[in-house]
C-alpha cells in the first residue's frame, strides 16, 4: 500500500504538481514549436512520452548497474582487476555523457524499427522523434530518476517501477500542457492581437498565464503525501 | 588510484560507443526501407517552398505523389513550367504545357463603388466580419479587411482603397489566399500571358439587385456574351473559359466597348507600355508616415 501511494505521489507530481514544461520550464522548444495545431501537438505529445519512457528505462538500468556509487557491474570489474582493493566505483560523472549517448542512440534504434514495421505509426509521428532525441524535458526526467537513484541510502532507492512511473506521467504531463497551449494557440489566431505582441510574444506570456494556472497545485504535494502515508 | 577510474570511465564509454554502433549498423540493414531514389531527385527539382500550393502537405510529399502515384507533375504553382518540365524529364512523361496559377481577386469595387456601407466596429478580420450581415450592401463582394494579406507570404496582396490587389510581380501562385478569403472571391488563374482578362465581380444577383449595391458590378446584361465566344453568363455572372483562352487571338476589345459596368479588366505585370504611361510622373523620393490612427477616422473601411 506504501508503494502505490508513494507511485500515486510521483504520478500526481510529474503530471500536474510540478509539470516538467510548466513547473521546471523544460521542454520549451518542442512546447512552442509545435503547439500551432492541437492534432500536431497531441503527436508530439505522444511522440515525447514514448522517448520519455524509453530514456527513463535506460538510464535507470544504467544508473543503478553502471553509474551509481557502488553499482554492481563497475565495481566487479574493478575488483577483478584490483583483486582486494575496497575502493568504492564511482561513475557518476559519466551522467551525462551516458545519457544523451543511450539516449540518442535508442530513438534511433527505435524510429528505424517503427518506419520498417509500422509504417502508418512512423507517418503520423516519426516525424517528430528526431526533433526530440535527447531534448531537455527528456533529460531532465533521466536526472530527476538519478538523483533518486544514485548516491541515496539503499532504502530509499528507487525502483524501475518507480523511475518508470515518474517517466510516463512526466510524459503525460507534457501532453497536456502542449495540448492546453495548442489549444489556446488556436483560439488565439482569431483574436486581436497588438501587433508588437505577434507570434513569439504573444505565446509566451499565454504559456507564463498557463504556467501560473499550474502554479496552483503548488503543495499539495506535501497534503497528499500526508494522506497517503498516513 | 584515480588513473585506474579513469580507464574504467573510458573503457565503459568505449564498449558502450562500439556496442551501439553495432547495434545501429546492424538495425540500419536489418531495418532497411526501400525508398525510391526518384523520389529524392523529385523533391531536389521541386522549389522546397512547402507552401501547399499543389494540394499536398509539402514539397516531400508531392515528390512521393508524382513519383509512386502518377500525380500530374504541373501542380507545382511556384515552380511553374520550368519545374515541371525537369519532373517530366525525370519521369519518362510528356508535359502539356504548364501554366503558372496566379490569384485573382474577383472583385473590383473600391470603398466608394460600394453602396449601403454600414460601420463595422468589430474584429478587423475578414472572417470576423463575413460573420456578419450588413457591413456592405454586397454579400458577395470584397471586405477589404485583409486576411489575405496576411496570409500571403510574399507581400503580393495589398488593401488599397478597401479591396484586394494582387502584385504579380510577387505572386508565386501559391493559393494561400483564395484559401483564406471566407468570400471565395480569389480564384486561381492560368496565366497564358503576362496579362489576363478577368471578371472583377464576384456578385450572382440579377442585375436590379447588384445596382442597388455596387456601382461597378457586374450585372449580368450580356452584352459581352453577345461580342465575344470566350464569355458566358451564368447564374447573373460573367465567366471566362480559360480553357479555350488564347491570349494571342483573343480579342476582348468589342466585349470591353460594350460592358457598361466595367466589369472585365486586365490583370498582370505592367507591360512595357504600360511602364511608359506613368514613366514621367515623379515619384517621391521618400514616403512620409501618414501618423493617423484609425481613430481619427472612424468612417467605415472595409
Amino acid at each position: 500500500m506504501e508503494y502505490l501511494g508513494s507511485l500515486i505521489l510521483i504520478a500526481l507530481g510529474a503530471a500536474l504538481i510540478n509539470n516538467f514544461v510548466l513547473y521546471y520550464f523544460v521542454g520549451i522548444c518542442p512546447f512552442l514549436g509545435v503547439s500551432r495545431r492541437v492534432d500536431m501537438a497531441f503527436g508530439m505529445g505522444c511522440a515525447v512520452t514514448f522517448v520519455i519512457s524509453i530514456a527513463a528505462f535506460l538510464s535507470w538500468v544504467f544508473t543503478t548497474f553502471i553509474l551509481r556509487p557502488g553499482a554492481p557491474l563497475s565495481n566487479w570489474i574493478w575488483s577483478l582487476v584490483n583483486p582486494g582493493s575496497d575502493t568504492v566505483v564511482d561513475l557518476s560523472i559519466l551522467n551525462y555523457l551516458v545519457y544523451i549517448f543511450v539516449i540518442a542512440s535508442s530513438v534511433q534504434f527505435v524510429e528505424m524499427y517503427v518506419r520498417k514495421f509500422h509504417p502508418p505509426l512512423y507517418k503520423s509521428f516519426g516525424i517528430f522523434l528526431p526533433l526530440i532525441t535527447t531534448n531537455c524535458a527528456i533529460l531532465f526526467a533521466c536526472l530527476e530518476i538519478m538523483k533518486h537513484v544514485s548516491g541515496v541510502p539503499p532504502a530509499q532507492m528507487w525502483d524501475l517501477g518507480r523511475a518508470l512511473t515518474l517517466a510516463i506521467f512526466g510524459g503525460i504531463g507534457f501532453t497536456l500542457a502542449i495540448v492546453l497551449m495548442a489549444g489556446m494557440r488556436e483560439e488565439l489566431d482569431l483574436c486581436d492581437v497588438p501587433k508588437a505582441l505577434r507570434g513569439a510574444g504573444i505565446t509566451l506570456i499565454v504559456a507564463g498565464i498557463l504556467a501560473m494556472a499550474f502554479m496552483g497545485f503548488t503543495g499539495m504535494d506535501q497534503s497528499l503525501s500526508g494522506l497517503l502515508t498516513g | 588510484m584515480l588513473s585506474g577510474e579513469v580507464f574504467l570511465a573510458g573503457g565503459v564509454m568505449a564498449v558502450l560507443a562500439v556496442g551501439m554502433s553495432y547495434v545501429l549498423g546492424w538495425a540500419n540493414k536489418a531495418f532497411h526501407v526501400e525508398v525510391d531514389p526518384r523520389v529524392e531527385k523529385a523533391e531536389d527539382i521541386l522549389p522546397g517552398a512547402n507552401c501547399g500550393g499543389c494540394g499536398y502537405v509539402g514539397c516531400r510529399e508531392y515528390a512521393e505523389a508524382v513519383v509512386l502515384e502518377a500525380e500530374s507533375v504541373t501542380k507545382c504553382t511556384v515552380g511553374g513550367g520550368s519545374v515541371a518540365a525537369q519532373l517530366g524529364e525525370l519521369l519518362g512523361v510528356e508535359v502539356e504545357e504548364a501554366w503558372p496559377y496566379r490569384a485573382v481577386v474577383h472583385c473590383g469595387a473600391t470603398t466608394t463603388d460600394r453602396l449601403q456601407q454600414h460601420e463595422y466596429r468589430g474584429e478587423p478580420t475578414c472572417s470576423a466580419a463575413n460573420l456578419v450581415t450588413g457591413i456592405q450592401g454586397c454579400i458577395y463582394g470584397c471586405l477589404g479587411m485583409g486576411d489575405c494579406v496576411r496570409a500571403c507570404s510574399y507581400d503580393a496582396i495589398h488593401v488599397i482603397d478597401g479591396v484586394a490587389l494582387i502584385d504579380y510581380d510577387a505572386c508565386t501562385g501559391c493559393g494561400a489566399c483564395a484559401r483564406i478569403c471566407p468570400r471565395n472571391i480569389i480564384s486561381m488563374v492560368p496565366f497564358k500571358a503576362e496579362q489576363m482578362m478577368v471578371v472583377s465581380c464576384s456578385n450572382k444577383d440579377t442585375g436590379k439587385d447588384v445596382t442597388a449595391v455596387c456601382k461597378v458590378g457586374c450585372i449580368g446584361c450580356n452584352a459581352c456574351a453577345r461580342v465575344n465566344d470566350l464569355i458566358q453568363i451564368e447564374d447573373g455572372l460573367a465567366g471566362i473559359d480559360y480553357d479555350q483562352y488564347q491570349p494571342e487571338t483573343a480579342d476582348f476589345s468589342a466585349a470591353l466597348d460594350k460592358c457598361p459596368r466595367e466589369s472585365l479588366v486586365l490583370v498582370g505585370k505592367p507591360s512595357e507600355k504600360d511602364l511608359a504611361a506613368v514613366a514621367d510622373q515623379d515619384l517621391p523620393d521618400r514616403i512620409e508616415a501618414d501618423f493617423k490612427t484609425t481613430v481619427d477616422d472612424t468612417e467605415w473601411r472595409g
